[in-house]
């Protein structure tokens, strides 16, 4: 619910009733409760393999100040990664694009490889990590092959559905006016395959992501995969949770302020209640029976 | 007006509207399916017989069907694909309980706001992270892979069901309203019905992950199961073995979709797309 | 016999300088067999006080009492749109606003199937029905219950105008037969003419501005010069009311 300001309004009354219904406090607060929640049930679980919270934060503080046991800090083992995933993204990207566009304007094309694509994309990154693993061996680019494999299958298929999507109306409109087929492409097509190009690129590095982490665990000797891998033939277990929690922040990050911002700002014109990239690339992938848009687990 | 100009001899052994088998519905579908099968498998068993190095070893898929007839017959199927359905199916089943509780709440502002974070980080952190904690936490018990798919999955169902919340026809409650429709009927008859393809796609979504996450802790944290049997065989570097246990998971991940989708589509039939 | 009674009706919504008053010191007498209209520009109201009469919302302040024979009465909705259960055929539709569920509800909901000439559609979804019959249903659901009053929005504005036609005679053959106490709301007077014999006239801000009978013997046609004649009063007298934007 939105909070209405009104000039000249009547004082801000600072109950703590009113700022506990605000939205931001819910945040703060289930991220208190879990903390405390977790202190608490210690003595209680049914494992003593369980650390302290204070324990993870203090691994994780030193962490951050660079201060590591392990074989690279935190910051280097994330940059690592990122450099294999955007590596193996492009790769996915200049393999994908043509291929969807090609999938997409052509219904022979398409039904000769629709099969493979479903099949990529409802296969768990697990098998692609160890396969590569057995095919190149340790360190030597399976990790990037691996992002590679489990992101193509989600650029081809959400051009394909992008070059499918192309409004006919529109672009009827534009012939009967007579409009240039370069003002065509630039106005017409170009902005009605954002969104699917946006989904494309969601997908495709959300799963590609899984790869990757999964792949430098069986396939690498560095990165945010191998790190937490480490730690867990340690049996750090803070080491572990630790990296955990990395891993979720990291994604919170990605997820609220790169694509949140990202989307709002390529899709300014759409009312705000309209299907938004996401949505839309996933039921278009339910008619396939692929629980492919919302499955990034693995 | 009489015929006499002269008529031009209709062809009539033909049938129907095809002009010949070229342009026939069934040809237009299945071929090119076929030769993309064709190709691709052709290009499989050939390498598989060229790159015999091991660096690329690449069992041909008949080798593979070997494996897998193998495992079928000598039994080890059963006892690892019992062990991993038993942790799915308990793991699921609180899954969607819980999920399906916290997604009523969730359609709430405050609620959302509450959960938001913890649903959309995990949907996003790779399922691996999760396996290996509750591996390392729980050792071999099952209860390590039953603790991940229960984390892991819940996000997907809470956030379709809290999807359907929000949706629920404000209209048709008003409308059963005014008519002085019991509570009861009202949840019966409208909620319900209007939730169930939110309730399916819940379902549907957060299977697959608990499959996937099922296996995965397995690697890591099992003494039996399909995803231990996957390590071994990625262990003694078998990769016929592997890939004959992969394709056991995945053909019966995809039986169960299509299980779910032939239910879903007669269930809702009476949907306007369903119609035509 | 069904009696209305509105008593200094007041609604608003939102407060201090969002304030919007939907409803302003509304009072309203309905009794009997009659077929009330109630017409006026959009935003004068008439939703509201269907709202309010059919206790989706509630007043801010004033009573509204609806009898049968000083009990409760039994209440029947139209809406503008059909707001059918779209997984539901249309019998189960009827059947499920009949407060018993048993085997003489189902007989009377296919009498008044069988009267909007719908009885051949029992087992069909409303999504395989035109936008006219989903709301011949609509009708034939709210008779069903065998109302002693019966509400109206707008119901035939989303049809087109031979549609409309059919249905506005089809409706008044089943007021003639079951002799209801109707309140149809309306922006368009030409109906309001056809089908009733008390016409209310609500003025912007939601007040009564008028209140008049139609003596009018039935059935009406629009060709007819009395009928022609009365629609042309209520528009002139909308526009004395400063009702018509110029």
């Amino acid at each position: 619910m939105a909070q209405t300001q009104t000039a000249g309004a009547r004082p801000a009354t600072f109950s703590p009733r009113r700022i506990l219904r605000q939205r931001r406090s819910a945040r703060v607060l289930s991220v208190v409760l879990f903390l405390l929640g977790w202190q608490l049930l210690l003595p209680v679980l049914p494992t003593a393999l369980i650390p302290a919270p204070a324990e993870v934060l203090g691994f994780m503080w030193d962490e951050i100040r660079g201060d590591t046991l392990g074989r690279t800090t935190v910051w280097e083992a994330f940059a690592i990664s990122l450099r294999r995933l955007f590596a193996g993204f492009t790769i996915a990207f200049l393999i994908g694009l043509p291929v969807g566009l090609l999938m997409g304007a052509n219904r022979w094309i398409d039904r000769m490889f629709k099969d493979f694509v479903l099949v990529g994309l409802a296969m768990p990154s697990l098998v692609w990590a160890l396969l590569t693993g057995l095919w190149f061996g340790l360190d030597s680019g399976a990790t990037i092959i691996t992002v590679v494999l489990a992101a193509t299958p989600f650029v081809i298929i959400n051009t394909l559905e992008g070059v499918r999507d192309v409004p006919r109306e529109l672009t009827d409109m534009a012939r009967s006016f007579h409009v240039p087929r370069t003002h065509v492409i630039r106005h017409v097509i170009f902005p009605s395959l954002m969104p699917f190009f946006f989904a494309s690129l969601r997908y495709g590095l959300a799963n590609g992501w899984k790869g990757l982490v999964l792949a430098e665990v069986f396939a690498a000797t560095s990165g945010a995969g191998w790190n937490i891998r480490y730690w867990y033939d340690a049996h750090r277990a803070q080491g572990v949770i630790g990296y955990a929690f990395f891993f979720i922040i990291f994604a919170l990050i990605v997820e609220r302020l790169v694509f949140q911002r990202l989307s709002n700002r390529v899709f300014r014109w759409r009312p705000s209640d309209d299907v938004g990239p996401d949505e839309l690339t996933a039921k278009e992938l339910d008619q396939y029976g692929v629980a492919a848009g919302g499955d990034v687990a693995m | 007006m009489s015929a006499a100009s002269q008529t031009t001899t209709v062809d009539t052994t033909r049938s129907g509207t095809s002009d010949g088998w070229r342009e026939s519905r069934a040809v237009q579908l299945w071929l090119p399916r076929i030769l993309g099968y064709v190709v691709v498998l052709g290009m499989w068993q050939f390498a598989s017989t060229q790159l015999v190095e091991r660096a690329f070893a690449l069992p041909s898929p008949t080798t593979i069907l070997q494996e897998m007839w193998e495992i079928i017959v000598t039994g080890v199927f059963w006892e690892h694909f019992y062990s991993t359905i038993r942790k799915i199916a308990i793991g699921y089943s609180i899954t969607f309980v819980l999920g399906m509780g916290i997604g009523v709440l969730m359609a709430r502002p405050w609620a959302d706001a509450f959960f938001r974070d913890w649903v959309l980080s995990i949907m996003s952190t790779p399922g691996l992270v999760f396996a290996l904690v509750a591996a390392m936490i729980f050792g071999f018990s099952p209860l390590g892979p039953i603790t991940a798919i229960v984390i892991t999955s819940f996000p997907f169902v809470t956030v379709n069901i809290a999807e359907g919340v929000k949706a629920i026809p404000k209209d048709l409650i008003d409308m059963g309203k005014a008519f002085n429709v019991s509570e009861r009927r009202r949840l019966r008859q409208i909620v319900i019905p209007f939730l169930a393809p939110y309730t399916f796609a819940a379902l549907r979504y957060g299977f697959s992950i608990a499959w996937k996450i099922a296996t995965l802790t397995e690697v890591f944290g099992s003494s039996s199961g399909i995803g231990f049997m996957i390590r071994r065989e990625f262990q003694m570097f078998s990769i016929a073995g592997m890939l004959a246990w992969i394709f056991f998971f995945f053909a019966f991940a995809l039986l169960l979709e299509q299980i779910l989708q032939t239910g879903m589509k007669r269930y809702f039939r009476w949907r306007p797309e369903a119609m035509v | 016999m069904a009696e209305i009674r509105i008593d200094h009706l007041h609604k608003a919504f939102g407060q201090d300088e969002d304030k919007v008053i939907a409803l302003e010191d509304v009072n309203l007498e309905i009794s009997g067999a009659v077929f009330v209209s109630i017409v006026g520009p959009s935003g004068c109201g008439k939703s509201t006080l269907l709202n309010i009469l059919s206790d989706i919302e509630t007043p801010t302040s004033g009573s509204v009492s609806i009898t049968q024979d000083g009990g409760k009465a039994k209440i029947g909705y139209v809406f503008q749109a059909a707001r059918l259960l779209p997984w539901r055929n249309v019998m189960d539709n009827l059947m499920f606003v009949q407060p018993e569920r048993d085997d003489a509800a189902r007989k009377r909901c296919r009498e008044y199937l069988e009267m909007v000439h719908l009885e051949h559609t029992v087992k069909k979804y409303p999504a395989e029905l035109s936008g006219g019959m989903q709301q011949r249903v609509g009708i034939a659901r709210a008779f069903a219950i065998e109302p002693d009053v019966l509400f109206m929005d707008e119901p035939f504005s989303h049809l087109d105008a031979i549609t409309a036609r059919g249905l506005r005679r089809e409706l008044h053959e089943m007021w003639k037969a079951t002799r209801k106490t109707v309140v149809f709301v309306t922006h368009d007077v030409g109906e309001a003419v056809e089908l009733s014999n008390r016409v209310i006239i609500f003025g912007k801000g939601g007040q009564i501005r008028e209140d008049m009978t139609l003596d009018l013997p039935f059935p009406r046609d629009a060709a007819d010069d009395k009928v022609a004649l009365a629609k042309a009063n209520i528009l002139r007298r909308f526009e004395e009311l400063d009702l018509i934007a110029r």
